[in-house]
């Protein structure tokens, strides 16, 4: 009897501990989706289930419903008064209304996702090459240049930032928007390109050489081999590490920040949604429609490349 | 018969240089290139438009001059000791943990890596939004509900309580990179060494502290190494939160992009952390990946 009731009370005891963890770990993205879905009156109750489910946020964002006012009754009085000429009255309404200018959610959307598209793709493709000459092929120095790779990797971005400002800055790059974001992309690509050919380098030492070996045997030439038969084994490996360069990159606030303070049209999701933040007040639902919108992306990519990323991750410190 | 060899080792040389070398170029001018010009910046009082002017030590002289430095330096101490523990001994207990079997557990262990892989933008504001003084849950229930708080206030805009929070932050941000590569190595203990153990009848505590904790030893010793070193640098987990934690590159960011633009201090005090990282970096490289 003893025995059976210490095992209940262990087994409930480590329930608890499984829930509480998970609780731990997810909350504030339960509290994020609760509020994005809240009415302003319902903000400070602390019930995560809206008492009535309030789309608008997500519509705003999305560019849904641009024109619907929401004009409080003084002020709807107010028109009504025939004295006042369309004119006054349209620029009383535009005060009430949200259209993408007041927040721009798409615009940062797309801005981001070009950004962190491009710097992944040519940081990939150096990568792709690069790894695949310090595992592969022999040489003086490969060693070296395998291990200058992750020891680059160690260094934060706010040691570059000046610097890369400065040289941005008296380049000229930094006074054009279209230079601005050719800047941005570079200093990103730079970001993950470390990471990248760590990672892939230690994917291509358990390929098998003997597959290139016989490509080649047959008349391929060395980069044939690598694009015909390198590139197509590691498409796993290799989309996973554009997925994390891409998240890299979709989360970079710091070098945004810097470069991008006087071009609005061009900011990214991190600084575009924290300016916002900053500037204007109760504005928590659209804030945190957004914040869903931005994760969602990155946690749904994510789940594709689980088990490769976590592989990749786990490898420098376990070996 | 040894020529085309010999050849053919020289062409795969050549091929490797040039596969390698925009990777190497590029590295060498944006990151090699600019850390080594903090150095010479260091030195300069750095305009934004005109030429700098060389004042010698000025910057550092301004540096150790100012105690705001050292708080931030202090502050950054205490900010990576914390969390380095705290994600450390949060990820051990969780691994553990995530290591018995039960129902259901593959959802348990995704859920658990949201913070890490969530965008630290989202993230950030839903931390603001639960100590939000207004409408947080935070302060209802410690104001109204424990009463530990006379009235609601800002807690992350606090001074006195905004290094917990960030702090608390960031250990929930990373603690399952920590419980990731733990849980790995745990997977791979033999589970006969534990039966063993059984037979000789160990208790649960004999066996973590006789079997489990060597063998995660040398895990462990990386997993703390390696966020000594991210944690240092850490930059937006910190800032977008609350900008009244001045961790060390928060206090350079202030320093050369706000007020008077001092970005040639802002280089010294980049170079200073490079030395201390460079330590760190040198453990982790030598202990760890034993070169």
């Amino acid at each position: 009897m003893v025995v059976k009731r210490t095992n209940i009370l262990r087994k409930t005891g480590f329930f608890i501990l499984v829930i509480s963890i998970i609780l731990f770990s997810i909350f504030p993205f339960i509290q994020m989706l609760s509020t994005s879905l809240k009415y302003q009156w319902d903000w400070g109750n602390p019930s995560l289930i809206p008492k009535i489910i309030n789309l608008d946020a997500y519509k705003e964002l999305l560019g849904f419903d641009q024109q619907e006012l929401d004009v409080p009754d003084s002020i709807r009085k107010l028109l009504d008064n025939p004295e006042l000429s369309e004119e006054s009255k349209e620029n009383i309404l535009n005060n009430y209304r949200s259209t993408g200018d007041v927040f721009p959610f798409l615009t940062y959307f797309r801005n981001s996702f070009i950004l962190s598209f491009f710097a992944a793709l040519i940081s990939v493709i150096l990568a792709i090459f690069g790894a695949y000459s310090f595992t592969r092929l022999e040489y003086r120095g490969r060693g070296s240049i395998r291990r200058g790779v992750l020891f680059v990797y160690m260094f934060g971005g706010i040691l570059l930032l000046i610097p890369l400002y400065q040289m941005a800055v008296k380049s000229g790059l930094a006074s054009t928007e279209v230079g601005t974001a050719i800047t941005l992309v570079i200093i990103y690509m730079v970001l993950v390109l470390p990471v990248s050919l760590y990672m892939l380098g230690n994917y291509f030492r358990t390929i098998p050489y003997s597959l290139e070996e016989s490509a080649m045997l047959e008349g391929c030439s060395r980069i044939k081999a690598i694009i015909k038969i390198v590139i197509p084994l590691s498409m796993p490996v290799i989309s996973t590490i554009f997925i994390y360069a891409f998240m890299i990159a979709w989360n970079e606030y710091l070098f945004a920040s810097v470069f991008l303070k006087s071009y609005p049209d061009i900011y990214t999701l991190p600084f575009g949604l924290n300016s916002l933040f900053q500037s204007k007040h109760a504005i928590w639902d659209r804030i945190m429609a957004a914040s869903v919108l931005t994760a969602t992306p990155i946690i749904c990519l994510f789940m594709v490349i689980q088990k490769n990323l976590v592989k990749g991750l786990t490898e420098g410190s376990s070996k | 018969m040894n020529i085309p060899i010999w050849n053919l080792k020289k062409q795969n040389a050549i091929l490797g240089w040039k596969l390698v070398l925009p990777s190497i170029f590029i590295i060498g001018i944006l990151i090699i290139y600019p850390i080594m010009s903090n150095v010479f910046l260091s030195f300069y009082d750095v305009k934004m438009v005109g030429d700098n002017t060389f004042i010698g030590f000025n910057n550092y002289f301004n540096i150790i001059t100012d105690p705001d430095f050292f708080n931030s330096l202090f502050t950054s101490i205490i900010y990576v000791l914390s969390t380095t523990i705290g994600t450390t001994l949060l990820g051990l207990g969780v691994a553990l943990v995530m290591n018995k079997e039960f129902k259901l557990r593959w959802l348990a262990r995704s859920l658990i890596l949201l913070p890490y892989i969530a965008p630290v933008i989202s993230v950030v504001f839903a931390w603001k939004f639960i100590f939000d003084p207004v409408n947080g849950i935070f302060m209802h229930i410690t104001v109204e509900n424990l009463h530990l708080f006379s009235e609601r206030f800002n807690l992350i805009g606090d001074p006195k309580y905004s290094l917990i929070v960030v702090i608390v932050f960031s250990i929930w941000k990373n603690f399952p990179f920590a419980y990731l590569m733990l849980l790995g190595t745990l997977q791979s203990i033999d589970t006969s060494c534990y039966e063993a153990a059984d037979i000789d009848g160990a208790s649960a505590r004999q066996k973590f502290y006789y079997i489990t904790l060597p063998y995660l030893k040398f895990v462990l010793g990386s997993l703390i190494i390696l966020r000594l070193i991210w944690n240092f640098n850490k930059f937006e987990e910190v800032y977008l939160l609350t900008t009244s934690v001045k961790v060390l590159p928060v206090y350079t960011y202030f320093k050369a992009f706000t007020g008077a633009f001092e970005m040639g201090q802002g280089a010294a005090i980049a170079l200073i952390q490079f030395f201390i990282l460079i330590f760190f970096i040198l453990i982790y490289v030598k202990k760890v990946l034993k070169w």
